[in-house]
């Protein structure tokens, strides 16, 4: 099978990317490589933004494109995109692995693996400061935000992927940003009565209770 | 700082964010490595579809063996309980062939039995049955027993019946 590039219509990806899932559930190992190509790197963002670890993050890749090869027959076109199923299950895998790892709110992220090689990416404090305080949110307030602010997903397709009804991920949202802001000025003033070299991430359970 | 710069800024942050994190990229795939990963769990997949339907198998047989002892231990509690539910009849034991009475009465075949036959081979149960059992007698409501010898086939049911000391039995409705 010759490689597919993604083209400019969302929709024609959908089409291409669902006649890949159906030829890996017939056995097609090429379409497998393919999908792999096209979407390891959105599950590997995801998880990454949930964790704020790169080991984390490709663990969760490794799992989520092994579901696929189980799973793939049980993709329905008619309930959303492949991007928006991969992400679903990506969800799941991210899930089970914080609960397993107990990393739900009370644990800080590991920084320094997470920052790794792209640290000139990442090198704002105050952004890096935020992708911490993401990670340390309750996951439903997570999950909503990675999808929808991180992400780019729509909010009908942050639902389908949640499996919840729109207007909870609108709340989910609010509150999410609404902890995120406490969370970022009570590290903002942390960080101002310890003094002006201490740029201190925020401490597990601040704000989450 | 008012509510809305405080929502700005985030938003302000949330993009910055988004963006670094589009640059973020996952190790480069390994396309040997995949290759091996899908070929690896179709082998599982064809390994694992045969145990399954064998498993289901194994499952059904282990099912019908467990109603089968099931109710094989539900007939042989309902046979005691059977028994058991004739609470004026206890049985003393099986006792050797004594020297016969001359109260004794032959065996009669109880209603609804089998019948006997010659071939086949019996036991003979003693019991002893409160008098109060025969409702017909009138005034053995105060008490009393008689002994009998209960004819059992090896199926365990009884066949007939003979009553020791018939005469007192026999005295006691006579005195009535």
């Amino acid at each position: 099978m010759a490689h597919m590039a993604h083209t400019d219509s969302p929709a024609a990806d959908d089409r291409a990317e669902a006649r890949l899932l159906a030829e890996i559930a017939a056995g097609g190992e090429h379409a497998f490589v393919e999908l792999y190509r096209r979407r390891h790197n959105d599950v590997y963002r995801f998880a990454f933004a949930m964790a704020k670890s790169r080991s984390f993050a490709q663990d969760v890749t490794q799992e989520v494109f092994l579901n696929v090869l189980e799973n793939a027959s049980r993709f329905d076109s008619a309930k959303g995109s492949v991007r928006a199923w991969l992400f679903g299950c990506a969800r799941y895998v991210t899930l089970d692995r914080l609960r397993l790892e107990r990393r739900w709110t009370d644990e800080l992220p590991d920084e320094g693996a997470a920052v790794g090689g792209d640290e000139r990416l990442l090198a704002d404090q105050r952004v890096e400061r935020l992708h911490a305080a993401i990670a340390r949110l309750p996951v439903e307030y997570r999950e909503a935000l990675v999808l929808c602010e991180l992400q780019e997903l729509s909010y009908a397709e942050t639902a389908a992927v949640l499996g919840c009804p729109l207007g909870t991920v609108r709340s989910r949202l609010h509150r999410g940003r609404a902890l995120l802001v406490a969370m970022l000025d009570e590290g903002e003033r942390a960080a101002a009565d310890s003094g002006p070299r201490v740029a201190t991430p925020l401490q597990a359970g601040e704000v989450c209770s | 700082m008012s509510n809305t710069q405080v929502g700005d800024r985030l938003e302000t942050e949330l993009a910055q964010l988004r963006a670094a994190l589009r640059d973020v990229q996952a190790p480069p795939p390994d396309e040997i490595a995949l290759r091996a990963q899908f070929r690896d769990a179709a082998r599982l997949r064809a390994q694992s579809t045969p145990v399954a339907a064998g498993g289901k198998v194994a499952w059904r047989l282990h099912f019908a063996a467990a109603a089968v002892v099931v109710l094989a231990v539900g007939a042989v509690f309902a046979a005691v309980l059977l028994r058991v539910e004739r609470p004026e009849i206890v049985p003393l034991a099986v006792e050797a062939p004594r020297a016969a009475s001359p109260a004794v009465s032959a065996f009669q075949p109880l209603l609804n039995s089998p019948g006997l036959s010659p071939s086949s081979s019996y036991s003979v149960v003693r019991v002893r049955i409160p008098l109060s059992a025969f409702a017909l007698v009138p005034g053995t409501e105060q008490g009393g027993t008689i002994e009998a010898d209960l004819l059992v086939g090896e199926d365990g049911l009884a066949r007939a019946i003979r009553f020791d000391g018939a005469d007192a039995l026999v005295v006691s409705v006579a005195g009535q």
